[in-house]
């Protein structure tokens, strides 16, 4: 009897001991745990924050992307819809002059266009090229330049001369074509501000 | 100038890219002059020399085809000129300044000269606002202000096209409402390349804010001697005349230098180094002095032109005489591109000459140069740590020493690399330099104030 209460007192005092140990260990297991998630927080709202930043310029980005190429895209197609349009003004303005009256003020541009293209050349033994429609205009004018000579071939444009020294050395393009084509930017500038671009 | 439009057909000599005519009465230096073949192309060139009768004209599009008979010069009567306007954002054009992007020419507010006008020193104002290009590097160590000339040492292969493209898409002014826009000057480039530029532009929504020239390695390379000075132009025409910010990237400036050296030997000029000219120095100034803020004038032109160094050699005449004329210098090193460090920047031989004017309170943060100068001395010493642990082993090492081994392991891994598609605000990038002191004890960090170790020191 006495041995078996001896035992039963030794079992309960390891029944204990093991408890206590047991408890101790779920304790310290939830120290440790509340510690790691204490410390868990502020990085879980680092990354959270993070997450939301990156979040934030990715999306910043996108809309960039977007907005830029919708902005793009409609500048492009403005662009294009007032190059028909100056295009169209050049045309109609090239018939016009195509078309023009050879008077007396076609007759002044002509011999003004034959002074300053033999000025440029410095001497008056030129050949003149000019078109069918102005070939005789412009060989009563030639008379007024000693040594000029107008060619028989004629040449395609809206008008005006070309001069090439009898040598063949040096060349003058002085048609209506040739001198719109080097103002060309400043008329479509000029055609552009009257479509309030560029004003 | 004198009255142009005169055409001569006397072609004298076809040499290289030149051609010289005959029997040339009224021609200027510089003057604008249309080629035109027999079959009726026509080219652009400019006079390089006139006298006793003969031009000496430099043709861009080069002379192939040519031929002494037939070939007509027409003499312009001006110099070459790039219309501008403010239409010019967006666009896309070739070397010449010729649309590429199947869009009609700009309706120009304004027709420039392309060589620009001399910026009247006095008026010069000295460069101090930070541009923040999200590359911490360059924003953190070696930082970019407006006005400012700063050049990107290179080697051929290493991905200076990649950092390029990333400036260009990622470059801000910060604590400011003013516009802001890139210019951007391929010289030389791959097709690939310059395909990689325009997308990447386009897909970031920065085209819209961009001007693009793009010459590429097969145009004529006489054509690289304009792409820089139609960029310069408009970018000095949206900087001043409409008071942008404008960041104008230049790449390769080495190509241009060829071409030059191309030029130079079909004129017989007595070689300088290399084969350059002797004015190689005179030259690329006309294009970096180019930059800078102006009184009174809202705007500014900011430089960044990009450089491949033959052989990674920086005594190379180009990358030599490029450093005598710009403030500072970013390098790439060949050691960390191959580790597979992007930007593979070599710190300490990078300099920004202006960085201590634009950083600091009031324009990024108070503590900016000294945790800078803290992050060179700290990798600097780790550099000088692993040379010695290649010759002792780690195990000779002190604890300190090994600490420094880490600082420069962190620097490379979390400050330097970075994502090409990562922009970091000045902040986030101060916070990482901040990060890899902190692997160092408090006492380690001399050049930094206590008042900001207490404030910013990461402890762990």
């Amino acid at each position: 009897m006495e041995s078996s209460s001896a035992l039963e007192t030794t079992i309960d005092k390891i029944l204990d001991q093991t408890q206590k140990n047991i408890l101790s260990s779920i304790n310290l297991a939830l120290t440790d745990a509340q510690k790691t998630l204490d410390n868990a927080i502020p990085r879980l709202e680092q990354e959270y924050d993070k997450i939301i930043s990156d979040g934030k310029k990715e999306a910043d980005k996108i809309q960039k992307q977007i907005v830029g190429s919708s902005d793009l895209e409609a500048r492009n197609k403005h662009l294009l819809a007032l190059e028909k349009a100056v295009e169209n003004v050049f045309t109609k303005a090239l018939e016009q002059i195509a078309n023009a009256q050879r008077n007396g003020d076609y007759a002044n541009l002509i011999k003004s266009l034959l002074e300053k293209s033999t000025n440029i050349l410095g001497t008056t033994q030129v050949i003149v090229y000019t078109n069918s429609k102005d070939k005789d205009l412009v060989k009563s004018t030639l008379s007024q330049f000693s040594g000029a000579e107008l060619s028989a071939e004629t040449i395609d444009c809206l008008g005006g001369v070309i001069v090439k020294s009898k040598d063949g050395a040096m060349t003058f393009d002085n048609t209506i074509d040739a001198r719109i084509e080097r103002l060309k930017p400043l008329i479509r500038k000029e055609i552009a501000s009257k479509f309030g671009v560029g004003n | 100038m004198t009255e142009g439009g005169v055409q001569y057909s006397k072609i004298a000599e076809i040499k290289g890219p030149l051609v010289i005519v005959d029997d040339v009465e009224n021609a200027a230096f510089d003057e604008l002059v249309e080629i035109e073949t027999r079959e009726g192309e026509r080219r652009l060139g400019k006079v390089l020399e006139v006298g006793n009768g003969k031009a000496i004209v430099q043709v861009f599009e080069g002379t192939t085809g040519l031929s002494i008979s037939g070939t007509n010069a027409k003499f312009v009567g001006k110099v070459m000129e790039m219309p501008v306007s403010k239409e010019v954002l967006g666009r896309v054009f070739d070397g010449l300044g010729r649309p590429k992007d199947g869009l009609p020419d700009p309706i120009a507010d304004k027709f420039i000269d392309i060589n620009g006008e001399p910026m009247n020193p006095e008026q010069r104002e000295y460069p101090k606002d930070f541009i923040q290009t999200g590359v911490s590097v360059i924003d953190g160590m070696i930082t970019l202000v407006r006005g400012q000339k700063l050049p990107i040492f290179s080697g051929s292969g290493m991905s200076h096209n990649l950092l390029a493209a990333q400036i260009a898409r990622q470059a801000s002014v910060v604590g400011t409402q003013d516009d802001f826009a890139v210019v951007f000057a391929a010289i030389g480039v791959q097709y690939s390349e310059a395909e990689y530029f325009r997308r990447s532009l386009e897909e970031s929504g920065a085209l819209k804010r961009s001007v693009l020239f793009l010459n590429l390695a097969d145009d004529p390379a006489i054509e690289r001697i304009i792409t820089p000075r139609v960029a310069l132009t408009v970018a000095e025409y949206l900087a001043f005349d409409l008071g942008m910010h404008v960041l104008v990237i230049l790449t390769d400036m080495t190509n241009y230098a060829e071409a030059l050296r191309e030029i130079s030997a079909a004129r017989e000029e007595v070689p300088g180094r290399k084969g350059y000219p002797g004015y190689l120095y005179t030259d690329l100034s006309t294009i970096y002095e180019r930059a800078g803020k102006l009184n009174g004038k809202k705007g500014s032109v900011t430089q960044v032109p990009i450089l491949s160094m033959p052989s990674d050699d920086i005594t190379h005449p180009i990358p030599d005489l490029t450093g005598y004329i710009t403030e500072g210098q970013i390098v790439l090193g060949r050691d960390l591109f191959r580790q597979g460090v992007y930007p593979p920047v070599n710190i300490l031989m990078s300099l920004s000459r202006l960085m201590k004017d634009g950083i600091g309170e009031g324009s990024t943060r108070a503590d900016h140069g000294e945790i800078s100068n803290q992050n060179y001395d700290a990798y600097s010493r780790a550099q000088e740590v692993r040379a010695l642990a290649g010759i002792v082993g780690k195990a000779g090492l002190t604890e300190i020493d090994l600490k420094y081994m880490d600082v420069g392991d962190v620097f490379e891994k979390e400050f330097l690399s970075q994502a090409t598609d990562e922009n970091r605000t000045i902040d986030e990038t101060l916070s990482i330099l901040w990060k890899v002191v902190s692997k160092l004890p408090k006492n380690e960090l001399t050049k930094v104030k206590d008042k900001f170790v207490e404030q910013y020191y990461q402890e762990k």
